[in-house]
Formats: structure tokens, sequence, C-alpha cells
């Protein structure tokens, strides 16, 4: 019984092949645009979900609380005094005073990211060296001694030179001496950095020696991150306290639904959608009400017929969702989503040798899948349904 | 001659090999990524870096989670957000 069951859902495998193939120009173009927005959006869930979980494992290191001075709503040099100020907090371990900001190359119109930090202050500072490709960390008192990242490094053309001059605000040049290179492998992180000692970063932007441009502090018991950042925030109210929480939560939010770019890869596939959904749920062509007429006077039930439209509409669906995914998977694994790389990059000079691996949550999955080939599903069945239910003789306009 | 459905089956046992490759390529170089990972943590530490360097156009796209929401419109009174990247990154929680 349940291997004729078996042969007759065959035979009517066999048929819906053989109808999709009758109009393979309709169905191919209905596969190519279905797959393609399938890839769409499959492409921009694998890139946000790589994305955002590469920024989950890396920013377990982050500072635990970093203090910004914030004068007229914008960011502003932070007094060392208050520094010390939050030394009679208990629970703080060290605060360390950081001097950074961007400089911007006019030569290549590159933005460069200067860091002046004293990396045996940080937590875990002492192993740093082994971050690098080449060369060494610059040590105290070496004047103009400074690391770069693999970016940086090819922005400036500075594979057979170690001299290169950066200007002051005041338009004087500082020269600058390259004592290291970090590795490529770091470079999701340190690609653009130009890492110096702290008085080498003030030389450069001519930041007063009392000033940095913000605190890190490392916590000696990370569950009380958020008590002793509440005591930072009332002891300096001129100040704003970010936490390594806020930090991981910022990037398992920003790659979201609400950006710009995932609206219009969203909007575009249930624009596509709507589409489809409308051609087929207006009815179906003339020819195909002719051959369910046609079926059904050769003694074809009404559950056979949509059996048929049933398979065909799996068939192209379950297709289309497979190819999309293929696809997408091999775009941000082989060609590192290049057609979303112009977007993220911007007017970026400096981009990072960027490698993802695709990631795509079971939910996502699931997602995708109800948006795309359960409508497809309905909107295929449902007027095939509304037809065969349609005595054959009046179908045929008899 | 062959079914339809045994051509169909042997085209989608063909995918299924194709996303299996994928999956061992994509475990592959995860496997790569992860042994970068410790290297990348210890720069994470030892210089404090809170953000991710993958668009360096604009101070708010390569240092988001340190960036005032604000940022965007901050150039003059009126400013409207300009940069590309800016379409890809959602506003940051606060």
């Amino acid at each position: 019984m349940a291997k004729r069951g078996i042969e007759k859902q065959l035979n009517i495998l066999d048929y819906a092949l053989s109808s999709l193939w009758r109009r393979r120009t309709k169905n191919l173009s209905i596969l190519l645009v279905f797959s393609a927005v399938i890839f769409l959006v499959a492409s921009f869930l694998m890139v946000s979900k790589a994305l955002s979980d590469r920024a989950g494992q890396l920013l377990v290191a982050a500072p635990e609380i970093t203090v910004q001075r914030m004068s007229a709503g914008r960011q502003e040099a932070i007094p060392l005094a208050h520094g010390e100020r939050l030394q009679g907090i208990f629970g703080i371990r060290r605060v360390v005073p950081r001097v950074w900001g961007y400089y911007f190359d006019e030569v290549t119109g590159a933005n460069f990211t200067v860091l002046g930090v004293d990396p045996l202050q940080m937590p875990g500072g002492d192993g740093l060296a082994t971050a690098l490709a080449r060369g060494r960390l610059p040590e105290e008192g070496e004047a103009g001694m400074v690391v770069v990242g693999q970016g940086v490094v090819e922005t400036l053309a500075l594979e057979n030179r170690q001299l290169f001059s950066l200007f002051r605000p005041d338009l004087s040049l500082k020269t600058l001496t390259v004592s290291g290179e970090f590795a490529k492998e770091t470079g999701i992180m340190t690609a653009d950095l130009l890492l110096m000692h702290p008085a080498e970063a003030r030389d450069l932007f001519l930041i007063a020696p009392g000033f940095a441009t913000d605190l890190c502090i490392s916590v000696a018991n990370s569950r009380e991150i958020e008590t002793i950042a509440r005591k930072i925030a009332e002891l300096l109210p001129d100040c704003r306290v970010l936490t390594r929480p806020q930090i991981q939560k910022t990037y398992q939010v920003v790659f979201g639904w609400r950006s710009g770019f995932a609206s219009i890869c969203l909007l575009s596939a249930v624009a596509a959608f709507i589409i489809l959904a409308w051609d087929k749920a207006s009815g179906l062509a003339p020819e195909e009400r002719r051959e369910i007429a046609i079926l059904k006077v050769l003694g074809w039930e009404t559950a056979d017929v949509l059996a048929v439209r049933f398979w065909e509409a799996c068939l192209v669906s379950g297709l289309a969702f497979l190819l999309g995914m293929l696809s997408a998977f091999a775009h941000v694994l082989f060609f590192s989503a290049f057609l979303f790389r112009p977007i993220l990059l911007g007017w970026s000079v400096l981009a990072p040798g960027l490698s993802l691996v695709p990631a795509l949550a079971l939910g996502d999955f699931l997602l995708l899948a109800a948006f795309t080939v359960l409508p497809y599903l309905a909107a295929t069945v449902i007027p095939a349904w509304r037809s065969a239910t349609v005595p054959a003789d009046s179908a045929l306009g008899g | 001659m062959m079914r339809p459905s045994a051509l169909f089956a042997l085209c989608l046992a063909l995918l299924c090999l194709l996303a299996v490759l994928l999956l061992a390529q994509g475990q592959r170089l995860r496997h790569r990524e992860n042994a970068a990972l410790g290297r990348l943590l210890v720069a994470t530490s030892a210089l404090g870096l809170t953000d991710l360097a993958l668009s360096t156009e604009a101070r708010y796209t390569r240092h988001p989670a340190v960036s005032d929401p604000m940022a965007p419109f901050m150039d003059h009174p009126g400013a409207i957000e300009h940069f590309p990247s800016g379409v890809f990154w959602a506003p940051p929680p606060r």
C-alpha cells in the first residue's frame, strides 16, 4: 500500500517536472529572480552574523570601563587629574590614560587611527609582542618610534622603508620610524593603527601634557563593572562612562535590521514577493486552467491536481532556496561579500583584508524559509485549488 | 531513458554535495581564524581596542562603540549623515 502511494507520488513528481519543463522559460525566470532575492537577504544575514560573531569573540577583551570627557555634546580631552580622582574608588585596579585620534593623510586620502598608550600598563600588555609580524614595540623614551598596522604599510608603501612623516596641526613635520608591524591576522582590529608612546601622540596632535583622550579602567572583579561605572559617573558628571557590556551590545545591534541597507534588501525581497504573489493569486493562465480541466476529464481528482501544483511549487521554491543559500555562502566565503564591500567600506581608502566565515543561526534560516518558501507555496496552491474545484466542462468552455 | 524525478534527484544530490564542500571549506577557514584569535585578543586587551577596523571613512563608523549617537550630525547645525557606510550600520543603542 505504502509502495503504491510512493509510486503514485513519484509519478505525480514526474508529471510536475515535465510540466515545469514545458514552461521552462517562465519557470527559469521565476527560479532566477527567486534565487536572487534569497541570495541578497541570506548574504546580508550571513555577513552581519559573521561580523557580530567576530565582534562578540574579540570584544570580551575590550576595556572594562572607558571614560570620556564631554563638552558641548562633543568629546574633549580629559585632564589626567580626573584619573587620579578615580583611584579612590574601591575595586578599580588600574587607570590608564590613552591619547588617540584620527590622522587624515591628504596624499592618499586615508584615515589612520593614531593610538598612544603604554601597553605595559594595560592588562595582557606584556604579551603584545606576539601580535607583531615583525619588529618590536617602542620602548619608553624612544622618540618617534611607531608600530603600524598592515593597512598603513600598504597605504603608505612602507614595505621597503622605515621612515615617514606626518603633519602636526601647525603643519610642522613629525618624523616617525617604523619599529614593528602588526600581524596580518590581527588586521580586523589593527589595520589602520599607528601605535606609539602617549608622549609621541601628544606631540603629534599638540595635546597639552596634562591631558589624555580617554581613560581605560580595569577593575578587580568584572561583576562590579556596572557599580563602579555608576560611581565614576557620580564622581565625574562631565564624563561619559562606557562599559564593556555596552560596547559588546553595540556590535550585536549595529548590523541589525534597522540599518538602511538591510531595509533595502528586505524591501526588495518583499516587493518581489508581492509582485509574484499578486501574479499567482490573480488566477491561472487560460492554458493552465485548460490543462487542469483536461486532467479532470481524464479522471484526475482535485487532490491529484493539487498535488501536482504543490510539487511544482515545492520544486521551484526549494531549488531557489537551495541555490540562493549556496550562492550567498560562496559569496561571503570566497569573495568576502564583494557586493556589500563598497557599501560597508564607503569612501574608506584604507580597508582591512577582511575574511569572513559565513554563519547563519537556525532562527534566521527558518525565518528566511518562512518569508520566501511558504508564501510562494500558498500563492501557487490556492489559485490551483480554486481552479481545480470548478467543473471541468465549464473550464473547457462547454 | 532516465525518469525526470531520477534526473532531478541527481541534480539535488550534486547540489547537496556542493553544500557539504562549501561547509567543509567554511569550517577550515573557521579553524584558521580561531588559531589567530589568541593574537587578536592580546592586541585588543593590551591596546584597549573597542571596535573592529571595518570602515575607516568616518570616526563614528570606525569607532561606533565609543562614538556619540549624535556624531554623524555634528558637522554643522542641520547637518545630515552623508558617509556611504552609514547605511550599513544601525544606530548604536544607548
